[in-house]
């Protein structure tokens, strides 16, 4: 493999995703009801100066129009099954489906069970449509509550049947596949497709959001526990406690969702990031975390029913995870010091940064000056990918379900959505960063114990060990050392000593603070296609793993080829030792919102939060972090030592869930770099 | 020659690797021997429009990529290149 600096270029992978559908359009109108608006819109524009427009509508009629056979093929199909049926309730059920699909091929759902039904068909659509990863379906159970409560009020429909609609729900979600290059899917989405489906949060007025088809959604994902779609749990201090205990049960189960995810600190992010373009505090309410941890944009909508308006939420932005991907702290660091050459491919990957690096801030600039030089090329090669994808292969259906497309007449590629300013710089292995720049301070500038030559030849040596891929095993768990170890075993104890994110240390942790607030700011200077400012992201997914894969061992002690910290706010495995409260201490050290996100994953041992003192425990766990400002927490409740058995024996495990990084997925379908990486986090016995 | 049930209308796909006979509500697999209710699915590979190009590629007249497995049950052009 090559130099690798930056994992995945969306634009020629998965120009759409990591964002947040918008089910208003086919709920309120139904597709004939969508085709007329296009039609009065051919007409309004006509010979008008903005005729253009017309291209548009016509071209959404004509994917309806297919849309509407493609309906009715599904329709017909379930009248051939019924036809071979002998058992009668069976017969009955193909016989709804058809009668339901036919329906919707035109009109607008009339029950829960159509709604649900008509989601999904816009769900799969979209798919359909493009090479997609992240589409999530955003606040599901507040969209459809207005049809299943009068549903339910009508008796038409109980909790036993929306339980199990929940749960094939589930299975049809799991079922969504990605199709995209081996190095995508495999080393960056580990085969997940992150449709995130959220819970919780504040309705339009600014009251609590949550409901009662909400715990029914919870209580599908204990019942049926699929990977798809991944829960979150948007955390507001307005929430009531019984569905903050449902949700800390549904954790509990050991499946990683849902993830708890800070409201405010979401809002605030918008607001400061779409404030320009209009959005206010009302509809900041309106946002849902879009792919696995993306906060994306929202509005309200007013769905008519029975008379009554009811204001669902929605996506009103296009991907919000399209920019700079993966930028992988650690090896900028490595080619830093090595004066621009990666030395383990040979290659020059930057002009000599000139700097001789005698002290911590000419370090800390050389570094930002490579960092800097990294997102300014690769944001002209991102928008230049994007311009192609926008003109090559335009977004019709997704165009045409975000607000405001259908009214300007123009597709998310042409700044349809209400919403624009999307592009974002992704960041990958920052614990690992900041505990190497930590290392560096403390033991070459600070003490002046070891010189930076000592330290680029340690690094070289990979601190006398054998690498990853020799060894086969990807975390510092399990590292061979070689015959040279003893030449090394001081200064690789110096950069393992040396204050290490996580721990509540002011020394390590305004290194943490220095690199955030630079960082989140500094991505401002860049400009997307849709001339807006870049933001900062900081998700790996699971680019730590080939990123680490890659890079040489770091001066804080890690050893070549081993996989990078997760997230960005998760120590690095087993080097946070003052337990979850110190952990979080570190990781509230800087203002959040100013991100689109930060990611924290935690392993607790199941015994810890067994009982109903456990949840209350645990509960309390997660309420200090958010009111810290927390943006992200999500939990691995496992024994590792099941872990090391599900590895040995992956046959005898294979519903075994873990969380990643953002996502939850069967064991067996992860690297083993990944699996390394699990096994070795930090296990919290006691909280 | 033999038929597959792959190429069987009553053959329901899940995967590349296995399917469900919707008579039987059986596990069956794609490539298995059908049976005496095989009926023909239309697909290109049946088609006198359909011509084979590569291993797994051809075309429809000429003109439009298709793949011998697509199913064509709802082409308007479909024509039976045989009988069954």
């Amino acid at each position: 493999m090559r130099s690798v600096i930056c994992m995945f270029d969306s634009g020629y992978t998965l120009p759409q995703g990591r964002e947040v559908i918008n089910f208003y359009y086919p709920l309120q109108y139904g597709i004939n009801g969508i085709i007329r608006i296009c039609e009065e819109g051919i007409a309004e524009t006509a010979g008008t100066p903005d005729m253009d427009r017309i291209y548009f509508f016509q071209a959404v009629i004509l994917m309806l129009q297919g849309l509407q056979s493609w309906i009715l093929n599904h329709a017909e199909e379930a009248r051939f099954l019924s036809s071979l049926e002998k058992d009668e309730k069976q017969k009955l059920e193909y016989d709804e489906i058809a009668g339901r699909l036919e329906w919707l091929s035109t009109s607008r759902p009339g029950s829960f069970h159509d709604a649900l039904q008509m989601i999904w068909i816009f769900q799969t659509a979209v798919l359909n449509e493009d090479a997609i990863s992240g589409l999530s379906p955003g606040r599901v159970g507040q969209v459809l509550y207005p049809y299943w409560k009068r549903d339910m009020d009508k008796g038409l429909i109980d909790r036993e049947k929306t339980l199990e609609l929940l749960e094939c729900m589930r299975i049809k979600f799991t079922e969504i596949d990605c199709f995209a290059s081996m190095g995508v899917v495999g080393g960056v989405l580990s085969g997940n497709t992150f449709n995130n489906l959220c819970i919780g949060g504040l309705k339009k007025d600014g009251t609590q959001a949550a409901n009662e088809l909400e715990m029914l959604i919870m209580e599908a994902g204990i019942t049926c526990d699929t990977p798809q779609p991944t829960l979150s749990l948007l955390y507001d201090e307005k929430l009531p406690e019984e569905f903050l205990l449902k949700g800390i049960e549904c954790t509990k189960i050991g499946t990683g969702y849902p993830a708890w995810v800070n409201n405010q600190v979401a809002m605030e992010f918008l607001l400061n990031n779409y404030g320009h373009e209009g959005m206010q505090s009302e509809e900041a309410r309106a946002w849902s975390i879009g792919g696995c941890l993306e906060t994306s944009p929202g509005s309200w909508m007013p769905l008519e029913l029975d008379g009554e308006i009811h204001w669902i939420p929605g996506g009103s932005a296009p991907a919000t995870s399209v920019g700079v991907h993966f930028l992988s702290l650690p090896k900028l660091l490595e080619v830093t010091l090595f004066d621009g050459l990666d030395m383990r491919s040979g290659e020059r990957i930057f002009p000599s940064h000139g700097f001789a690096l005698e002290s911590y801030e000419e370090l800390w600039g050389a570094y930002k000056d490579y960092f800097h030089r990294a997102v300014h090329i690769l944001t002209l090669t991102n928008n230049i990918q994007h311009d192609a994808w926008r003109k090559i292969s335009p977004s019709l259906i997704n165009s045409m379900l975000k607000p405001d497309c259908l009214k300007k007449g123009k597709d998310i590629g042409q700044m349809g959505s209400r919403f624009n300013s999307t592009f974002n710089v992704e960041s990958c292995g920052t614990a690992n960063l900041v505990n190497s720049l930590a290392s560096l301070k403390k033991n070459v500038y600070d003490d002046k114990k070891y010189s930076l030559a000592e330290f680029r030849n340690a690094i070289l040596a990979n601190f006398g060990f054998k690498t990853a891929q020799e060894t086969g095993s990807y975390s510092l768990i399990d590292q061979v050392a070689t015959k040279e170890y003893h030449k090394w075993k001081q200064i690789h104890k110096a950069g393992l000593s040396a204050p290490k994110f996580g721990n509540d240390d002011q020394y390590v942790d305004q290194i943490m603070a220095d690199w955030e607030n630079w960082f989140c700011r500094m991505t401002h200077e860049f400009r997307s296609l849709y001339d807006q400012p870049l933001y900062s992201c900081q998700i790996s997914v699971s680019t730590h793993g080939p990123m680490g894969a890659v890079t040489l061992a770091s001066p804080d002690g890690r050893l070549s080829g081993t996989t990078f910290s997760d997230g960005s706010m998760s120590a690095f495995p087993g080097t946070d030792k003052n337990g979850p409260y110190a952990l979080f201490e570190s990781a509230s050290c800087w203002n959040h919102s100013l991100s689109q996100n930060s990611q924290m994953n935690m392993k607790i041992h199941p015994s810890v939060v067994k009982g109903r003192e456990g949840s209350r425990k645990f509960l309390e766990l997660i309420r200090a972090y958010m009111r810290k400002g927390g943006f992200h927490v999500q939990f691995n409740i496992v024994d590792t030592r099941m872990l090391k058995e599900a590895q040995a024996e992956p046959d005898k495990f294979r519903s075994l869930l873990v969380r990643v990084a953002g996502f939850t997925q069967y064991w067996v379908e992860l690297g083993k770099q990944i699996q390394d990486e699990v096994i070795s986090r930090t296990e919290y016995e006691e909280l | 020659m033999e038929n597959n049930c792959k190429d069987c209308k009553y053959y329901l796909p899940v995967d590349v690797f296995k399917g469900i006979c919707k008579i039987e509500k059986t596990n069956i697999g794609p490539d298995d021997l059908s049976c005496i209710k095989f009926e023909r699915l239309p697909k290109c590979k049946f088609c006198r429009k359909y011509k084979a190009e590569k291993e797994f590629l051809g075309s429809c007249l000429g003109e439009t990529i298709a793949y011998p497995d697509m199913n064509a049950s709802k082409c308007a052009g479909f024509e039976w290149f045989q009988q069954n």
